[in-house]
């Protein structure tokens, strides 16, 4: 059984959801805001977290950033799902710490569906690491790689959800993917990893 | 009509007097009268006439034709050479004094009056060109654009004073063209093509060029020559370089505020979307336990809608106040009017 965590200020938001991880079988955790997130980290680890970013005082991009310099937290797969679409600037500089941004409303039933996927990569992908670190490999790689995995993901589903992104240019994206299928295979990691896990 | 008046320079006393006569039958004023170069010179300081007749051999250091060439340069009048004989060489020299005319000794009445006469009008016209020429080039001087014309090999043929600084040339030289071929470093590469077009077109042409960190608005217009030969072309450049330069601002300020407009839009998204959200969800659980869930959400989108609707009204009254303060005479409606639905007045109960 999975733990979530929502981190969203509207408390319709945090029910709604609540009833629907539920319904499938997770356990519900919920922060009203960035500090009562990272006040709640301290104690508990979820496996996946959803996080808002329209948030006062703290917005979402403040806390998320929050949650991955601190080591407990740092591993923790976080989807964000929000109500303000992000712009390229965004998606580059935080692309790489985030596992997919969602712009809502969205159809809950259908993508907490998938939410269970990306909380077994995530755990595969860790795994491996581990199992990197015994090797030879070169230590900066597999940071790399989660990274690339992450943008590519994002950037590829937001193309995909809106197909008239204006900024879909800035992004390198061919360049990035070629990046990633090369470590992929240099660090020999399971193509599970690579499978594309259609949210929307 | 008032006749003009003439100097006579001639050195033989009796011809003097035979040529004062008939100056003064024919309804001329005689001005004055000299006997050598040196002193017609000297008097021509104080005395002005309309014309000089000058006999083309005079005796002393200056003769006729050097003394002739003097008084054109110098005081500009027209000057008639009589002379006794053609002499070639004479003539030859005579030439590059300009005279308006020859009046063979001893001289026919008619012949030297319509000398005169021609004389006199030739020059009118030519004062009155050269004063043209002089206004134009006072004004091109005048304009900051820089101006040129150029013939069809592509030589300058004259330039104003900017177009002589944008080329570097001294300035001693902008009176007349420099010959030269223009744009020589490839400043405006379009410039050829575009020569080209109205060279055959005939039609007057406006194109913007950039050359360098400057912006040019570029015209040609083409000036048929005679008979169609020998056109020249007319080019203007009238620097855009600010105004480029603010149009490019401007764009970015419009773009900056495009994108904070839509920044303040998406805020107010997130309003809308949580609602929507959160009535999505319960509406798709399907279950009449969260009916007062839903309907709290509706009002939610509700309020926002009427709070929009408010912006609206008190930005109509603005609007109408305005209409009524600012009203020209000519408007068509008057300010109660004015009717403009409000967005909320149709959607009212989501």
């Amino acid at each position: 059984m999975y733990t979530v965590l929502i981190v969203d200020d509207d408390p319709a938001i945090r029910e709604i959801f609540t009833i629907y991880l539920e319904m499938r079988a997770y356990r519900v955790l919920t922060a009203a805001g960035g500090r009562e997130c990272l006040d709640l980290l301290n104690t508990q680890i979820p496996d996946l977290i959803l996080l808002d970013m329209m948030m006062e005082p703290m917005d979402g991009w403040e806390t998320l950033l929050a949650i991955r310099s601190r080591s407990a937290s740092r591993a923790i797969p976080v989807i964000i799902i929000t109500g303000k679409e992000a712009t390229p600037e965004e998606i580059l500089q935080y692309g790489i710490l985030i596992e997919d941004f969602i712009v809502k409303p969205v159809d809950f039933k259908r993508i907490s569906a998938s939410f269970h996927l990306i909380i077994e990569k995530d755990q595969v992908l860790r795994r491996e690491i581990e199992r990197i670190k015994e090797t030879e490999q070169d230590p900066e790689l597999p940071g790399e790689y989660t990274h690339l995995l992450r943008l590519v993901r994002v950037a590829k589903n937001l193309m995909a959800r809106s197909r008239d992104r204006p900024w879909a240019d800035q992004i390198p994206l061919k360049k990035h993917e070629e990046r990633l299928q090369w470590l992929h295979k240099k660090l020999g990691f399971p193509d599970l990893l690579l499978q594309r896990d259609e949210i929307e | 009509m008032s006749q003009a008046s003439i100097f006579i320079v001639e050195d033989e006393l009796i011809e003097a007097e035979d040529i004062r006569q008939t100056l003064e039958k024919q309804g001329y004023t005689v001005a004055g009268s000299a006997r050598s170069g040196e002193s017609v010179l000297e008097l021509l300081t104080t005395i002005h006439p309309d014309l000089v007749l000058m006999d083309i051999h005079l005796a002393g250091i200056l003769d006729g034709i050097d003394t002739a060439g003097k008084i054109r340069n110098l005081y500009h009048l027209p000057v008639i050479f009589l002379t006794a004989y053609a002499d070639e060489i004479t003539l030859g020299r005579a030439k590059y004094t300009e005279p308006y005319g020859y009046v063979l000794k001893p001289f026919d009445e008619r012949e030297l009056h319509s000398a005169i006469e021609m004389a006199l009008y030739k020059h009118r016209m030519e004062e009155r060109s050269k004063e043209n020429e002089r206004t134009i080039r006072i004004l091109a001087n005048a304009i900051p654009d820089a101006v040129m014309l150029l013939d069809k090999d592509r030589n300058i043929i004259s330039q104003n004073d900017a177009m002589a600084r944008r080329l570097g040339l001294d300035y001693t030289r902008s009176q007349q063209g420099c010959a030269c071929p223009f744009d020589q470093n490839g400043m405006f590469p379009s410039l050829e093509l575009k020569i080209q077009e109205i060279t055959s077109s005939g039609r007057p042409i406006r194109f913007e060029e950039k050359s360098g960190n400057e912006w040019f608005e570029i015209s040609l217009i083409l000036i048929p020559g005679l008979e169609g030969r020998n056109p020249r072309i007319f080019v203007q450049f009238h620097d855009i370089t600010a105004y480029k330069r603010f149009e490019e601002q401007l764009k970015k300020e419009g773009i900056t505020r495009i994108e904070h407009n839509m920044e303040q839009f998406q805020i107010l998204n997130d309003q809308i979307r949580n609602p929507l959200q959160a009535i999505m969800g319960y509406v798709n659980l399907d279950c009449v336990h969260y009916r007062d869930r839903i309907l709290e959400q509706i009002g939610l989108i509700n309020n926002l809608v009427s709070r929009l609707d408010q912006g609206w009204v008190e930005s109509d009254k603005v609007r109408r106040f305005l209409l009524v303060r600012y009203r020209s005479a000519s408007d068509d409606f008057a300010p109660d009017d004015v009717s403009v639905p409000s967005p909320g007045e149709k959607s009212k109960g989501v």
